[in-house]
C-alpha cells in the first residue's frame, strides 16, 4: 500500500492545477510561530518579534493563531503523522500538557538548556517542562492564582481587604454565607463539569494527582482527600454559588456583576478589567486548606510555555530569539504586562516599574506586585502525563459530591476510572 | 450465463459512470481506512507504538468510560432519530401543499437552524437553559414547575437539552431531502386517490410514505450515522457533562486523540465500534425497508 | 372542518418557524450588542453594531477569508456534484451484483469517523507535497459517498421509460445523462447543491489540519479562533457568524424555487 508520490503529484497537478493557488515559500530566515489568542499570547509574541527583528533585520516572523483546541489538534496530528512538513518553528503549549507532549513525541522538541538560564524563571515552570534533566520550554505566562473579589459587595457585608488575608477555606465559606445573606449576591460561579478548582487546591498544598514515579496519588492520599473534601464543602453549601455551564457562562457570572468573587489564575485580570467596574474589585491571596502540612496561599491554574521544534529549519535562530528576548529582556516583560496583562515567569521582570504600579481598577492595589510575590511561592509539582484523564474522572464525581454524596465513594470511583484510563 | 453484446455494453457504461468516484475513493478513503485499521492493532503512547494484537479490544471491554459513552450514544440514537425523521416528513408534506400561503417563507424559516452558526446557537442554548434563563422563567410563569430546573447541571435534563438541540438543528436539513423527493411524485396519483375518496392521512401513509421510501431510507441511514458520530452539540453545549451524562463515542474518540495521552490505536478501535454499529443498524434498516415492499 | 385543520396547520407551522428563526434572529441581534450582553442572552437590539463591525474588520482580512472560503466551496461543490451524481446514476441505472457489493462497502466506509482517517490522510498529503494547498482540502471530498447515496436513492424515482425512449432515439449514455437526466432531476440537484455547498463552506476540521498560513485561512477557521480566546468578544464573533451564514442562505434562496417545480412537468 505504498503511494507513488511523484505520480500522484503529477496527476493532481494536471487535474487541479487551478486549485493549487498558494504554496508556502520558506524564506531564508522566517520563524513560524503557532499560538492561540491573538489578543493575548499572539500579541505578546508580536511584540517580542518586533524587538528581535529590530536587532536582526534578516529575521522575519510569521505568527499564526488558532483556537487553542485547534492548535492542539493540528500539532498532534502532524507529530503523529511522523512527517515534519508543515510544523512551525516555535509552538505554544499549555503547561498541563507539557509532559504528555515531551514523553509521547520524544525527539520532537529541542532542549534549550545550553541557551537559556533557567535559574531566572519561576522554579515550578521549569520543573514541569523538564524530562531527564533536560528542559525544553521557554516559560511564558504564569497561572498564579488569587481570589478576585468585589470589594464593594464585601464591604457591604462587613469585610475589608484585611479580613481576607491569611484565611482558611472554612473562613471563606463563612464569609460567602454572610455576603449572600447581606447582599443577595452568590460568592462564586461554579461549573460542575470543571475540575480546575480541585487542581488549584491540590497544588496549593504541594501535591498533585500523581506520585513522583507517575503512579496515581488518589486513594490513600491525605492531600487529595483534603483538596476534594474542601471543594465538596463549598459544593454542598449551595447558597453561596451560582451553577454555571461552560466558560463564557462562568466568566459572565462575575463580569455581569452578579457573582461576588472567583478564585483563578492571574490571566483572568484582563477579563475582569474589561467588565467596566473600576474601583469595585480587589485581589486577595488564595484561602488556605486547614489542617494539612505544607498548605500555602499560592497555587497555579493553567499557564503556557514556548517550545522549539527539533525539526525546525530555523532552530538556531528560534532558540536565539527566545533566549534573548524572552529570556533576558526585562523591559519587554514590562511592556506585555502593561499592554496584554501577561504575567511572565521571568523573575527579574518583577523589579521593573510596571510591576509595582498601583491599579485604580483594583482600588489602587498593586495587584501585579501581589501576584508576582505569590508566583515565587507556588509549590512545584510534576503534572505528569495523565492530568486530563484524572481531571475527567474528578469532574464526573462533582455533581454527586454537590448533592452530598460520600467522599469515600467518590474517591474510590475516581481511582477506579483512573486505573482503567491510564494505559 | 452468456453475456450478450448489449449486456457487455451496459456493464461497461456502468463502470464508466462510477469510475471517477471509485478512483478518488480508493485513494482518499480506502487507503486511509486500511491504515487506520492497522493502527487499531497498535498500542502505546503518542509516536511510540508497538503491535498490541487484540489489546485494544480487551481495553475496550473493561473501560467504564467507553461503556458510558456507548450507552449515551445509543440513547441519543433511539430517541432522537425517529423524532426528527417524523417531524421532518410531516413538515415537508405540510409545506408541499400548493394551497398553503407563505410556503417559501416557512421553508426558509425551518431551514435556518442548520445554517445558524454553532457558536451562536450554543451560546444561546446555554443561556436559554441556564437556571435563571428564559425557559425556566417561561415554565414558572405557566406554573408548570415550582423551582427552577438546573437543566445543564443534571444528567437527564442535560440529555434532553442535547436532544432538543440536535433536533432543532437538523430537522430542516432533512426536510430539504423530502421536499425535493416530493416533487418527483406524479401528482395524478393523488388526483386519482382524491376522486376515489381516500382521506388525507391515508394518502400520506399509502402514497407519500411508500413513494418516498428510498429517500426516507437514505435520511434514516444518514441520520443514524450522524447521531452515532455526534460531536458538535455535546462538545459545545455540555462538553460531555455532567458526570459524563452526555459523553458520546465521538467526543470520547476526540478526548483519546487530542485531550488525553494520545493513544491513536485505541481511538481507532473505538472508531470501528461506530462502524460496526452502523453496519448492524444499516442492515436492519435495509431489511425493514425491503419487508414493507 | 377543513378550515379548522388548516388553522391548526398554520398554527403549528408558525410555532415551528418561530422556534427555528429565533436563534438566527438572536444571532443578528448579537451583532448589535456587547460581549457581556450576549453572554447574558439579551434579546433586544443594542447600539454596538458599528463598533463590532469595526473591530471585526480590524482583526480579520475580510475580503481574503471570504474569497478563500468561496473559492473552496464553489470549486469543491461543482466537482462533487459532477463526480458523485455520475456515480449515483451509474450505481442505480446499471445494477450488477458486483457493483451492489461495492456500494454496500461504500456505505460502510461512510461510517468511519473522520478523526480516524485524519492522520493517514495528512501523511498522504505531506508525501504528495500538498500541505497548505487547496488541492489537499478539496481532493478527499470530491467523491462524496453521502451524495452518491443521495443521488442513487433519488434516481429510483427517475422513470426508466424516459431512458428507453431516448435510447430508441439513438442517444448515447452520456447524452441521456446530460440532456434527459440532468434537467429532470433538477430538484434533486438543487437540494444536493445546497447540502454540498453548505458542507464545504462550513468545512472545518480538515482545512484546519492542512492549512498552515494566515493567508489561506477560511472564515470558519477565523471565527473559531476569535470565539475561543481567553476573553472572546462575542459581538465581533456574531458579526463573523452572520457573515459566514449569508452565502449559504443566498444559495438556499436561489435554489429553493426548484423544489416547487415537479420533475415530470419539466419533460416535454
Amino acid at each position: 500500500m505504498k503511494i507513488n508520490a511523484p505520480l500522484l503529484r503529477n496527476a493532481i497537478a494536471l487535474g487541479l492545477s487551478a486549485s493549487t493557488l498558494a504554496m508556502t515559500t520558506a524564506w531564508a530566515e522566517e520563524i513560524t510561530v503557532w499560538c492561540w489568542d491573538p489578543n493575548f499570547n499572539g500579541a505578546t509574541m508580536q511584540e517580542a518579534a518586533a524587538r528581535y527583528t529590530a536587532a536582526h533585520p534578516d529575521v522575519t516572523f510569521n505568527i499564526v493563531d488558532f483556537a487553542k483546541a485547534d492548535l492542539e489538534q493540528k500539532l498532534q496530528t502532524q507529530l503523529a503523522s511522523g512527517t515534519t512538513e508543515g510544523l512551525p518553528d516555535i509552538v505554544l503549549i499549555e503547561d498541563y500538557g507539557a509532559q504528555k507532549y515531551l514523553l509521547s513525541f520524544p525527539g520532537a522538541f529541542a532542549p534549550l538548556n545550553d541557551a537559556v538560564d533557567y535559574s531566572a524563571f519561576a522554579p515550578y515552570k521549569v520543573e514541569l517542562a523538564t524530562v531527564d534533566g533536560q528542559t525544553y520550554s521557554l516559560p511564558f505566562d504564569s497561572g498564579v492564582t488569587g481570589l478576585f473579589y468585589r470589594s464593594d459587595l464585601l464591604a457591604e457585608a462587613g469585610y475589608d481587604a484585611a479580613a481576607l488575608q491569611d484565611i482558611t477555606w472554612d473562613q471563606f465559606i463563612d464569609i460567602a454565607k454572610a455576603v449572600k445573606e447581606k447582599t443577595g449576591h452568590p460568592m462564586l460561579g461554579i461549573d460542575l463539569n470543571d475540575a480546575g478548582a480541585v487542581r488549584i487546591l491540590l497544588q496549593s498544598i504541594g501535591s498533585w494527582y500523581f506520585n513522583a514515579d507517575g503512579t496515581p496519588n488518589i486513594e490513600n492520599s491525605a492531600e487529595f482527600r483534603a483538596a476534594l473534601e474542601t471543594y465538596a464543602k463549598i459544593l454542598t453549601t449551595t447558597e453561596i454559588y451560582k451553577p454555571v455551564s461552560g466558560w463564557s457562562d462562568y466568566t459572565g457570572s462575575f463580569t455581569s456583576g452578579e457573582v461576588a468573587s472567583t478564585f483563578t489564575g492571574v490571566w483572568m485580570t484582563g477579563t475582569i478589567k474589561a467588565a467596566n467596574m473600576s474601583g469595585q474589585w480587589g485581589v486577595a491571596p488564595l484561602p488556605r486548606i486547614d489542617g494539612i502540612e505544607g498548605a500555602t496561599h499560592a497555587s497555579n491554574l493553567g499557564g503556557s510555555s514556548w517550545y522549539v521544534l527539533e525539526s525546525s529549519e530555523e532552530k538556531d535562530a528560534a532558540i536565539d530569539f527566545l533566549a534573548t528576548v524572552w529570556g533576558q529582556d526585562v523591559d519587554f516583560y514590562q511592556s506585555i504586562l502593561v499592554n496584554q496583562g501577561a504575567v511572565g515567569s521571568f523573575l527579574a521582570a518583577r523589579d521593573g516599574a510596571a510591576y509595582s504600579a498601583a491599579d485604580d481598577y483594583f482600588g489602587g492595589q498593586a495587584v501585579w506586585q501581589n501576584f508576582s510575590d505569590w508566583l515565587g511561592q507556588i509549590p512545584g509539582v510534576n503534572y505528569g502525563i495523565f492530568t486530563n484523564e484524572v481531571d475527567a474522572a474528578v469532574a464526573a464525581q462533582l455533581p454527586t459530591l454537590a448533592q452530598g454524596g460520600s467522599l469515600d465513594d467518590a474517591i474510590a470511583a475516581i481511582a477506579a476510572q483512573v486505573k482503567s484510563q491510564i494505559q | 450465463m452468456a453475456v450478450t453484446r448489449l449486456g457487455r455494453n451496459e456493464n461497461l457504461n456502468g463502470w464508466a459512470f462510477i469510475m471517477p468516484a471509485l478512483v478518488l475513493l480508493g485513494i482518499f478513503m480506502v487507503w486511509p481506512i486500511l491504515w487506520s485499521l492497522w493502527m487499531s492493532f497498535q498500542t502505546g503512547r503518542g509516536a511510540m507504538t508497538q503491535f498490541g494484537g487484540l489489546a485494544n479490544l480487551e481495553r475496550l471491554i473493561s473501560d467504564p468510560v467507553f461503556l458510558r459513552a456507548l450507552r449515551n450514544t445509543l440513547m441519543f440514537l433511539v430517541i432522537q432519530v425517529p423524532l426528527m425523521i417524523v417531524l421532518a416528513l410531516l413538515l415537508a408534506v405540510a409545506l408541499n401543499n400548493p394551497a398553503l400561503k407563505g410556503r417559501s417563507l416557512f421553508r426558509t424559516a425551518i431551514f435556518l437552524p442548520c445554517v445558524t452558526s454553532l457558536v451562536a446557537y450554543s451560546i444561546l442554548f446555554k443561556s436559554m437553559f441556564a437556571t435563571d434563563g428564559v425557559i425556566n422563567g417561561f415554565l414558572e410563569t405557566l406554573h408548570l414547575i415550582d423551582a427552577p430546573i438546573p437543566w445543564l447541571g443534571q444528567p437527564d435534563t442535560a440529555r434532553i437539552v442535547i436532544i432538543l438541540a440536535i433536533t432543532w438543528r437538523w430537522t430542516g436539513y432533512n426536510m430539504i431531502f423530502y421536499l425535493a423527493a416530493l416533487q418527483n411524485i406524479d401528482k395524478s396519483i393523488y388526483e386519482a386517490a382524491r376522486i376515489d375518496g381516500v382521506p388525507r392521512w391515508a394518502q400520506f401513509l399509502r402514497i407519500t410514505v411508500p413513494m418516498l421510501k428510498p429517500v426516507i431510507l437514505f435520511t434514516t441511514v444518514m441520520s443514524t450515522i450522524g447521531t452515532l458520530q455526534l460531536f458538535d452539540e455535546v462538545n459545545n453545549i455540555t462538553t460531555g457533562g455532567p458526570s459524563d451524562a452526555t459523553l458520546t463515542l465521538s467526543l470520547y474518540i476526540y478526548n483519546l486523540t487530542f485531550k488525553f495521552m494520545p493513544s491513536y490505536g485505541y481511538a481507532a478501535t473505538v472508531s470501528y465500534v461506530i462502524v460496526v454499529l452502523v453496519a448492524i443498524l444499516s442492515v436492519l434498516q435495509f431489511l425493514i425497508a425491503k419487508d414493507r415492499k | 372542518m377543513i378550515r379548522l385543520r388548516s388553522l391548526i396547520t398554520y398554527g403549528l407551522l408558525c410555532i415551528a418557524a418561530f422556534v427555528s428563526v429565533f436563534p438566527f434572529f438572536w444571532m443578528l441581534i448579537g451583532t448589535t450588542n456587547t460581549s457581556a450582553d450576549i453572554i447574558r442572552g439579551k434579546i433586544t437590539f443594542g447600539g454596538e453594531l458599528a463598533t463590532n463591525i469595526a473591530n471585526f474588520v480590524a482583526q480579520v482580512d475580510v475580503a481574503r477569508v471570504l474569497f478563500n472560503s468561496a473559492y473552496l466551496a464553489i470549486a469543491t461543490s461543482v466537482l462533487t456534484l459532477l463526480v458523485s451524481s455520475l456515480a449515483g446514476y451509474g450505481f442505480e441505472m446499471f445494477r450488477s451484483k458486483f457493483r451492489e457489493r461495492i456500494f454496500a462497502g461504500l456505505l460502510l466506509m461512510l461510517s468511519v469517523p473522520f478523526a480516524a482517517l485524519m492522520i493517514p490522510l495528512f501523511v498522504m498529503m505531506a508525501r504528495a507535497g500538498l500541505i497548505n494547498t487547496y488541492a489537499a482540502i478539496m481532493l478527499p471530498g470530491i467523491a462524496s459517498i453521502f451524495i452518491i447515496f443521495y443521488f442513487r436513492q433519488s434516481t429510483k424515482a427517475f422513470p426508466h421509460e424516459l431512458r428507453d425512449a431516448a435510447k430508441i432515439d439513438g442517444l448515447k449514455e452520456w447524452q441521456i445523462f446530460l440532456h434527459i437526466y440532468l434537467p429532470v432531476m433538477r430538484s434533486t440537484y438543487a437540494a444536493a447543491t445546497i447540502i454540498v455547498f453548505m458542507a464545504n463552506w462550513n468545512n472545518y476540521l480538515w482545512p484546519l489540519i492542512v492549512l498552515q498560513t494566515n493567508e489561506m485561512k477560511t472564515i470558519t477557521l477565523v471565527i473559531s479562533s476569535l470565539a475561543s480566546a481567553y476573553y472572546p468578544d462575542f459581538g465581533v464573533v456574531m458579526v463573523g457568524t452572520v457573515l459566514a451564514t449569508l452565502p449559504t442562505l443566498i444559495v438556499f434562496f436561489l435554489l429553493q424555487r426548484l423544489f416547487v417545480q415537479g420533475m415530470l412537468g419539466s419533460v416535454k
